[in-house]
């Protein structure tokens, strides 16, 4: 029994980690309607860079997104005026074909400039553990889950308040319909683009306070958000967050009770029995 | 006095297929003109041309003396146009409020609650609704919705498309009693319409949209009393 709430606990706290890599994609797919295949390996990348900071310019990874939040939100407006603007007009299989050509692209930069081998950061000021009766929580971990939900809440409320937030909000409803408004709605969606890009600048700092990078979690990132888009469906953030826990429990259950080495198979069923048997997902509206 | 809107020898269409040919009309200001036109004569079309949603492949369109063929749609509103979409085109999952805001969107800098309650005072049912998703809506609501939003941003000129279209009759008097107000406000309108009976009962002047052309054009009155609108349109 304590080794699974053990379990359950842990699978949470990545939960919300995992919910705020998801919100970035389903910003961008709610908008634009292009499913960033890249966006594991923006993650992957903003991991590497603040492992950079870290070990060259000895910034906490807890501090690094001060750096790396505005130099992937810069990527991804760069990325959405170099690549998907042009594709927008285009069949979806082109938008994929692009976006799977980004994400090869970045996997071989990161395996050419930091190599094969895992990368980790020594030290970070939020370390040690604490300790609830006979359980035992990593307080990176912890505080890494805390300051996840809060920038979930922050986008929440940017996009319920705010003109620009409200802007994303209109143009994912109905474009042409926005620019009536007098909604630009290309900086709308390259807007949209930055920030989901951006979020992961803040996830890749997190997750290096407790863990290390290497070339294959890109893709492993990748699929657990496409697997938590697919479980919430469009237009609900609570749905999102429940969804990033459900998919986080689920994977530590199986590393806790079946083999390490399991948990992205989980991931992968998961997948697929969403789609099979909720296209559109829990909680998305119709 | 030059008109408000001046659409000179404009074609328009979907990639190669061209839909409108060498249109040509004019709206004066505190005018209201009628396109009237069966289904599939182009006169959604002509709306979007207007606001640039489909680009011109030739001609100029004046809005008070200034060509705006070229200019972004957002940049046309923003000269004070409204153009209300066909079917309403609203934010489906915005709630009626927000909808309304975001017709604001243009004066967002000197927001003014007053614009809101002006567009209520018009459409109590609006009020009623306020917190409501804009999907949730009956038809007639969501039409007075989509005037309202486009009222929201303070226009010169709104453009109509086919307010009447998905309707249930009874509430097709009540929008165009809605409309009659806007226009003893004083409002320049140009409304597009196949219910030809009700559009020329609001307009003063109305022109004939026919495959692509204009075919026709003259006071309401002459129009609704010429042969070839009561046989092909009114079925008299």
């Amino acid at each position: 029994m304590e080794t699974i709430i053990q379990s359950v606990f842990s699978g949470i706290l990545m939960g919300c980690i995992y919910a705020l890599i998801a919100l970035g994609l389903s910003l961008i797919f709610g908008v634009m309607n292009v499913v960033n295949f890249a966006h594991g390996n923006f993650v992957m990348l903003s991991m590497y860079f603040t492992f950079w900071a870290g070990s060259l310019y000895k910034i906490d990874a807890i501090f690094s997104p001060i750096i790396t939040f505005p130099l992937l939100f810069l990527f991804g407006i760069l990325v959405y005026h170099g690549l998907i603007k042009q594709t927008l007009q285009e069949h979806y299989t082109i938008q994929i074909a692009v976006t799977v050509g980004l994400m090869t692209f970045l996997g071989a930069i990161t395996q050419l400039v930091w190599q094969a081998r895992p990368r980790a950061l020594a030290y970070s000021i939020v370390q040690g553990t604490i300790r609830f009766g006979s359980y035992t929580i990593a307080l990176s971990r912890l505080i890494s889950a805390i300051i996840s939900l809060i920038i979930i809440m922050i986008i929440s409320y940017f996009l319920a308040k705010t003109w620009p937030g409200m802007a994303i909000r209109a143009t994912s409803d109905d474009s042409n319909a926005a620019s009536l408004m007098g909604i630009n709605f290309q900086r709308t969606y390259a807007l949209a683009f930055a920030l989901g890009s951006g979020l992961t600048a803040i996830a890749g700092g997190l997750l290096m306070t407790f863990q290390q990078v290497d070339p294959t979690m890109g893709l492993r990132f990748g699929l657990l958000s496409f697997c938590i888009l697919a479980l919430a469906g469009l237009g609900s953030i609570t749905g999102l967050v429940i969804s990033g826990l459900i998919v986080g429990i689920s994977e530590s259950l199986a590393m806790t009770f079946w083999d390490p080495r399991a948990r992205t198979l989980v991931i992968y069923l998961i997948f697929i029995l969403v789609l099979w048997f909720k296209p559109r997902g829990i909680f998305g509206r119709k | 006095m030059n008109p408000m809107l001046h659409v000179n020898e404009i074609s328009s269409g979907y990639g190669k297929i061209t839909i409108l040919r060498d249109i040509n009309f004019q709206v004066k200001e505190n005018e209201v003109v009628a396109i009237i036109g069966s289904n599939g004569a182009g006169k959604t079309t002509l709306l979007k041309t207007i606001s640039n949603l489909i680009p011109a492949t030739t001609g100029k369109i004046l809005f008070q003396g200034k060509d705006i063929v070229k200019f972004p749609p957002h940049m046309i509103t923003q000269l004070g146009i409204a153009h209300i979409p066909e079917g309403g085109k609203l934010f489906a999952n915005m709630t009626v409020y927000e909808n309304l805001l975001m017709g604001t969107y243009n004066h967002r800098k000197n927001f003014q609650k007053s614009v809101l309650e002006e567009i209520y005072q018009i459409f109590p049912v609006l009020k009623k609704r306020e917190k409501q998703l804009a999907k949730t809506l009956s038809g007639g609501e969501k039409q007075m919705l989509s005037i309202g939003r486009g009222l929201a941003s303070q226009p010169k000129f709104i453009m109509l498309d086919e307010p009447s279209q998905g309707i249930a009759p009874k509430l097709v008097d009540d929008i165009y009693n809605k409309l009659s107000i806007l226009k003893e406000k004083g409002l320049t309108i140009l409304l597009i319409e196949q219910n030809i009976n009700y559009a020329l009962h609001l307009a003063e002047r109305a022109y004939v949209l026919e495959n692509g052309k204009i075919v026709m054009d003259g006071s309401s009155e002459e129009l609704l009393n010429s042969e070839h609108i009561k046989k092909h349109y009114l079925g008299l």
